[in-house]
């Protein structure tokens, strides 16, 4: 299993083809880990680009830490993972958690980051959006479990009930995530996220209770298009294949 | 990594399959598992899609170029991989190594 020491913290990364001249890297969102992209997405973009997976803090094999759920933190950890990495300029994927920490990353190190695809990414002033963090408790898992997560189709057993249950304990009330969250309140209302140069592509589910947030950011980004697929915020796990062959297009079609 | 050069008897791959599957999801949780070829990876033996990444660097990191474990995994749609059993899984490593 491929663990990084990054910054004294053990990172969880996987990475596919990687010899080729390009790279991608891929975000997953809050409560979710690499696995989301690591059986289909990423085996259909390393036909063509390096692609490297990771796990954020305390998400699938990654160490948990207290702290630094805001974007700013969330962004270093990425910069110095493509620091241990050597790697100089990529193109970047995030979904939703992961599609705000892509957005932050072209703003604070633009000339680091080739092409941007945004997969889902809310708008953190959304009440739904933080309610998830502010109403947790065991039902709110369940309720979450059934509608929400990438186990849509599959009944969660009694273990893996209690290892989610023990990870949402654990982010919700041990770490400093909440209050990071409301900190980001403000952030689809930033001058900064104007500034985005990138090509951007914004690929949100026709369903979606985020459908709104992709509308707004095709606003604000110069160089954004925004398509709607057949589905919800789960579209990754739903439609995976389209999302591969959108993002393996887009990636290719723009890169020099 | 060792790669394998003998070929494999379907019981020596059972038996490898159940100790990556126990390195994975712990001895404790094993203990009151029965498991057989027919169990299947979400709903007995209760593996979600993290587990299952751990299992598959498992099969790639002791088989080597031999197996392409994750494409393997990469053509199933959801529903299939809902589905999938140890049993298909050895099938599949007898198949790569025939």
């Amino acid at each position: 299993m491929p663990i990084l020491n990054i910054n004294g913290k053990s990172v969880h990364i996987q990475e596919l083809n990687k010899g080729a001249a390009e790279t991608i890297i891929l975000i997953h969102g809050m409560f979710s880990n690499l696995s989301v992209y690591y059986f289909n997405i990423a085996p259909l973009l390393a036909t063509q680009f390096h692609v490297v997976l990771y796990d954020l803090k305390s998400h699938g094999m990654s160490e948990k830490v207290l702290e630094g759920y805001d974007l700013e933190s969330m962004t270093d950890d990425l910069l110095h993972l493509m620091e241990a990495l050597e790697l100089k300029k990529v193109h970047l994927g995030g979904y939703s958690f992961g599609g705000l920490i892509a957005l932050k990353m072209a703003i604070r190190f633009p000339e680091r980051i080739h092409k941007l695809a945004v997969i889902e990414a809310p708008d953190p002033n959304d009440d739904k959006t933080r309610g998830i963090i502010d109403e947790y408790s065991r039902e709110f898992l369940e309720h979450y479990v059934e509608n929400f997560t990438d186990t849509t189709k599959v009944k969660m057993g009694k273990r893996q009930m209690e290892r989610n249950h023990r990870m949402y304990e654990y982010l919700f009330y041990q770490t400093s995530i909440k209050a990071d969250m409301e900190l980001e309140k403000g952030f689809f209302g930033s001058a900064a996220i104007t500034t985005i140069e990138q090509p951007t592509l914004l690929l949100y589910g026709t369903d979606s209770n985020c459908l709104n947030a992709g509308k707004q950011l095709e606003g604000l980004i110069d160089q954004a298009s925004l398509i709607a697929v057949p589905g919800d915020h789960n579209i990754p796990i739903q439609e995976p294949l389209v999302i591969a062959e959108a993002l393996f297009h887009f990636f290719k079609e723009t890169s020099n | 990594m060792d790669t394998i050069t003998t070929k494999m008897s379907r019981e020596e791959i059972f038996d490898l399959m159940k100790k990556f599957i126990t390195e994975v999801i712990g001895e404790e949780f094993v203990e009151e598992m029965d498991i057989s070829p027919e169990s299947s990876f979400t709903k007995d033996l209760e593996m979600d899609s993290i587990e299952i990444v751990s299992f598959s660097e498992k099969i790639k990191a002791h088989f080597g170029e031999q197996i392409d474990f994750t494409g393997w995994l990469s053509a199933m749609d959801l529903d299939q991989l809902i589905n999938l059993n140890l049993g298909m899984i050895i099938s599949y490593i007898e198949e790569c190594q025939s």
